[in-house]
């Protein structure tokens, strides 16, 4: 699992062009909801939390969760997954959203073929495509690449010390070690998928759970760095794309509605950064006293009514402004093919344009798939991965036009 | 935090005074405290008998047994990772998992503010629950084994006395 410094660069490579399976779209209510995210807060009780961990504890600790991780023979893809059977969110078989391997490495290829299952300890195929990135000694640049594609906290691609990732292929499944937590576990949906993705990161736990000794309470649950996780150390995120709730307004509204009832609004990329392309991450605040499935249920709960707020205002707005809708749509669109400069923010909003536009029948020639990955990959950090060097700002403006101009006259 | 006196020690006594309206906050190592002559209980007991005379004395003496109480707490360090609980007031971050142990008196409002509760409800590491259920039985069997003597019925102590031995040898 351990990539030697050749196959984990390949690894980086691959980000140049191919993305995780969550960007696919093709989970239920893709067109709304672009992913949904679980993750667990997990410690062992031999170490203290990484706050009072020393150098030597933290190399320690480092060592050890990545051979324990190794051994707990996690499988991106497992049993349960395959049980969802051959619907738009299966994840057997490569598909239209497979991604290419990464090139000749060692490890088990995802690819064609009967699917990894869960082996046994020391099995070949333990890894089931699981690689594994210290990230000290990874380079600045693809630690913000795994950042950008939500794979890894911004705190621990900028943070000190030993610290590392253990990633899926399809980036389904990422762990990260020695974050504020010595384990962060997440799994990554496309669509919405609560209660799937937590069946799945739950069969994670508990092989996690057999190789360590997690810091528990029966009173306060899993004893978590900060008093905010402890209990079940779930986080359960939706992110949800609202651009006709944007547009006419109602957002503030939701807001509200869900702020009422304890769960958090956030933007593209998590805690503390703002709202992007219409994007909006709706997530639980509290994990202790309520029970994953509560927490799951709640979640279950919201979500299709704001789903089906969207939906409902997309039709009016067809239904009342067709013409100037499809005129806003056509507009962004032809703005992303014809400019030779722009920032970020206005990608953004250009490709929340598409993105609706494409789900509403609009622009036909589109795939989703397409527009989803723009968003990631003209992110700061694959830009100047795509280029192979460091870009100021400027720079990257002209490179990301370019990046985009390429990709969306490729699709005839 | 260092203490104020020495600069040297870490500070594990926190004062904090209220002199005409005005917060002062104090914060030694145990040595330095000890030659200022300051002793937490001392100190309580001066500030709670010599009221100001600004300020009702009902209203005082609810502040000021608050205050008394913060600095109790201030002054909680856990014994596996040095870590006092004013350390964790400014940072946010526990130190390790027997915090929620040592801190568990100034954790508990703070979890109930957070999380509207105190209790976890949810998985357990099946390790854990296996043990509680251990716990369990072995409690039952152990007034089964009392009732069973009191009765004088022996044959059936014996035989609880000797799933007692096979659950405990088990742990």
């Amino acid at each position: 699992m351990d990539l030697a410094g050749k196959s984990q660069g390949e690894f980086f490579e691959s980000f140049r062009s191919s993305l995780g399976e969550w960007l696919t779209g093709r989970g239920p209510d893709a067109d709304i909801v672009m992913s949904t995210r679980v993750r667990l807060a997990r410690n062992i009780v031999e170490y203290p939390f990484l706050t009072k961990a020393t150098p030597r504890q933290r190399t320690e600790l480092e060592r050890l969760l990545r051979e324990r991780i190794h051994k707990a023979a996690i499988a991106e893809v497992d049993d349960g997954g395959a049980k969802e059977g051959d619907g738009p969110s299966s994840l057997s078989g490569p598909g239209p959203g497979h991604i290419p391997s990464p090139g000749p490495t060692a490890s088990p290829s995802p690819g064609p073929g009967p699917m990894p299952k869960i082996a046994g300890d020391g099995a070949r195929t333990a890894n089931g495509g699981i690689v594994y990135a210290n990230l000290q000694e990874t380079s600045p640049i693809d630690r913000l690449c795994l950042v950008e594609r939500h794979l890894i906290s911004r705190d621990l691609a900028s943070g000190e010390g030993d610290r590392g990732v253990a990633l899926g292929r399809r980036e389904i499944v990422s762990i990260m070690v020695n974050e504020e937590d010595h384990l962060r576990i997440q799994v990554l949906r496309s669509g919405f998928q609560a209660d799937e993705a937590h069946k799945q990161i739950d069969r994670i736990d508990d092989r996690l759970e057999g190789k360590l000794n997690y810091a528990f309470s029966p009173q306060f649950g899993y004893l978590t760095a900060c008093p905010t996780n402890c209990g079940t150390g779930l986080r359960v995120s939706v992110m949800l794309h609202l651009p006709a709730l944007v547009m006419t307004k109602q957002i503030e509204k939701v807001f509200q509605a869900v702020s009422k009832i304890n769960l958090a609004v956030r933007g593209f990329y998590g805690e503390g950064t703002q709202a992007s392309g219409d994007f909006y991450q709706i997530s639980n605040q509290m994990t202790l006293g309520r029970s994953e499935m509560d927490i799951i249920d709640q979640v279950r709960e919201v979500v299709p009514q704001i789903i089906k707020y969207e939906r409902s205002i997309r039709e009016t707005l067809l239904a009342e402004n067709r013409k100037t809708i499809e005129d806003r749509v056509w507009r962004a669109f032809g703005m992303l093919r014809s400019a030779r400069t722009i920032t970020s923010d206005e990608t953004m909003d250009l490709l929340s344009a598409v993105r609706m536009g494409v789900n509403l029948g609009i622009l036909e020639d589109i795939a989703i798939r397409t527009v989803n990955e723009l968003f990631i990959l003209t992110q700061p950090a694959h830009l100047q991965k795509i280029e192979g060097r460091r870009l100021d700002t400027p720079e990257r403006d002209v490179t990301r036009a370019t990046f985009i101009r390429q990709r969306l006259e490729n699709l005839n | 935090m260092v203490c104020e006196n020495c600069n040297k020690s870490v500070a594990t006594v926190h004062l904090t005074e209220i002199i005409n309206k005005k917060k002062k906050e104090l914060h030694l190592c145990e040595e330095c405290a000890r030659e200022k002559g300051v002793t937490l209980k001392a100190h309580f007991f001066a500030k709670e008998t010599q009221p100001s005379a600004d300020a009702p004395a009902i209203e005082k003496a609810a502040g000021k047994s608050k205050i008394a109480a913060e600095d109790v707490l201030s002054g909680l360090s856990c014994s596996v990772c040095g870590l006092t609980f004013a350390e964790f007031r400014a940072s946010g971050r526990l130190g390790c998992a027997n915090d929620y142990n040592a801190f568990k008196k100034g954790l508990s409002p703070l979890l109930e503010k957070i999380h509207g509760h105190t209790e976890h409800r949810g998985k357990v590491p099946h390790q854990v629950g296996e043990r509680l259920e251990r716990q369990k039985k072995l409690m039952s069997l152990r007034q089964s084994l009392n009732r069973a003597i009191q009765r004088e019925e022996y044959e059936k102590a014996a035989e609880i006395r000797d799933q007692i031995y096979e659950l405990e040898e088990r742990a």
